[in-house]
């Protein structure tokens, strides 16, 4: 039996390094991104019954800014998945959207673009938990909040 | 030579025949050089096989005696195997790719961890930021790991990069 073993073990190897360096492959330089608009306001209770409380880890990271309002609802979301030196765009509302160029070692280039104008440029890494965020004013003393980051 | 003559003939040099029969036998050989020679050769046998007939004795149980040549058979092969092994360079290949492999597994399982794992110091974070308007802020919270750019345009105006009507 261990005759056996021994003999079948080489070939197992084989096989893991065959799987791993696949899999490594496959995965190699890609970035998988989600974009998020958030609405903030001091409301508990968002208008918008399509709104949905915003994730808990991104929640809690926007409570934590001194900001006024506490409360943040996610008014889309919106997944892209970005290969090394590339670019690809996604809406994030009617208005918005972005452009990532994956720079490789999870460096993004992101141009935001506001009712077809393109509105600026952010260059940073963004390692899995970082966010990137983007904010401004809106109406009746809310604001709306554009979520960069990596997706689970 | 008849099977029942060659068996008088065993008979007689045992001497387990009766003197009527015995004679005839003895008769036999005097004429017959076949049989003479039939009874030497049976001689010879028993002369040569009483040598073996000593009641030989073993210095040990006969389970405890085998089990002893059991043992030394495979103290031999024992010392016989690793010989084979060597000599085979196949073999000795394998022997080497199994760690081998398995190290080159270990190797590329920790850089997988590592992709996943960022050793990055994010207080070093370098953060780039050009927007049209000079008005915008970026700021860099070290502790949430969070770069913020605010716009603080007016809800209503050009600049701004969504509508409330996206929104709400």
């Amino acid at each position: 039996m261990s005759d056996n073993l021994s003999s079948r073990l080489p070939r197992v190897c084989v096989v893991l390094f065959l799987l791993c360096a696949t899999a490594m492959a496959a995965g190699a330089g890609e970035i998988k991104l989600e974009a998020q608009l958030i609405w903030g306001t001091t409301n508990s209770v968002s208008p918008n019954p399509n709104h949905k409380p915003a994730q808990k880890d991104v929640e809690r990271k926007l409570q934590e800014q001194p900001f006024k309002w506490k409360h943040y609802f996610e008014v889309n979301r919106v997944t892209l998945t970005v290969p090394d030196g590339e670019q690809k765009g996604a809406p994030v509302s009617k208005s918005c959207s972005i452009q990532v160029k994956n720079l490789g070692g999870q460096k993004v280039e992101v141009t935001l673009i506001g009712k077809g104008k393109e509105t600026g440029k952010i260059t940073q890494a963004l390692p899995k938990g970082e966010l990137l965020v983007v904010g401004g004013n809106a109406e009746n003393a809310t604001a709306w909040f554009v979520v960069l980051k990596q997706a689970e | 030579m008849k099977q029942e003559l060659q068996l008088k003939l065993q008979a007689y040099l045992d001497g387990e025949l009766p003197d009527g029969e015995a004679r005839p036998v003895a008769g036999l050989l005097a004429q017959d050089a076949e049989a003479r020679a039939l009874l030497a050769e049976l001689k010879n046998t028993r002369a040569a096989l009483a040598g073996f007939e000593a009641d030989i004795k073993l210095p040990e149980s006969r389970e405890f005696y085998w089990s002893k040549i059991e043992r030394e058979i495979e103290r031999q092969s024992a010392m016989i195997e690793p010989e084979r092994k060597f000599a085979s360079p196949f073999a000795s290949f394998r022997r080497i790719l199994a760690p081998v492999c398995a190290i080159a597994i270990l190797v590329i399982v920790g850089l997988v961890a590592i992709r996943q794992v960022d050793f990055s110091d994010r207080r070093g974070l370098e953060v780039k930021a050009e927007f049209v308007d000079g008005g915008a802020l970026t700021y860099r919270d070290h502790t949430q790991g969070l770069t913020l750019v605010w716009l603080p345009y007016p809800a209503e105006s050009e600049a701004a990069l969504t509508d409330t009507d996206d929104i709400l």
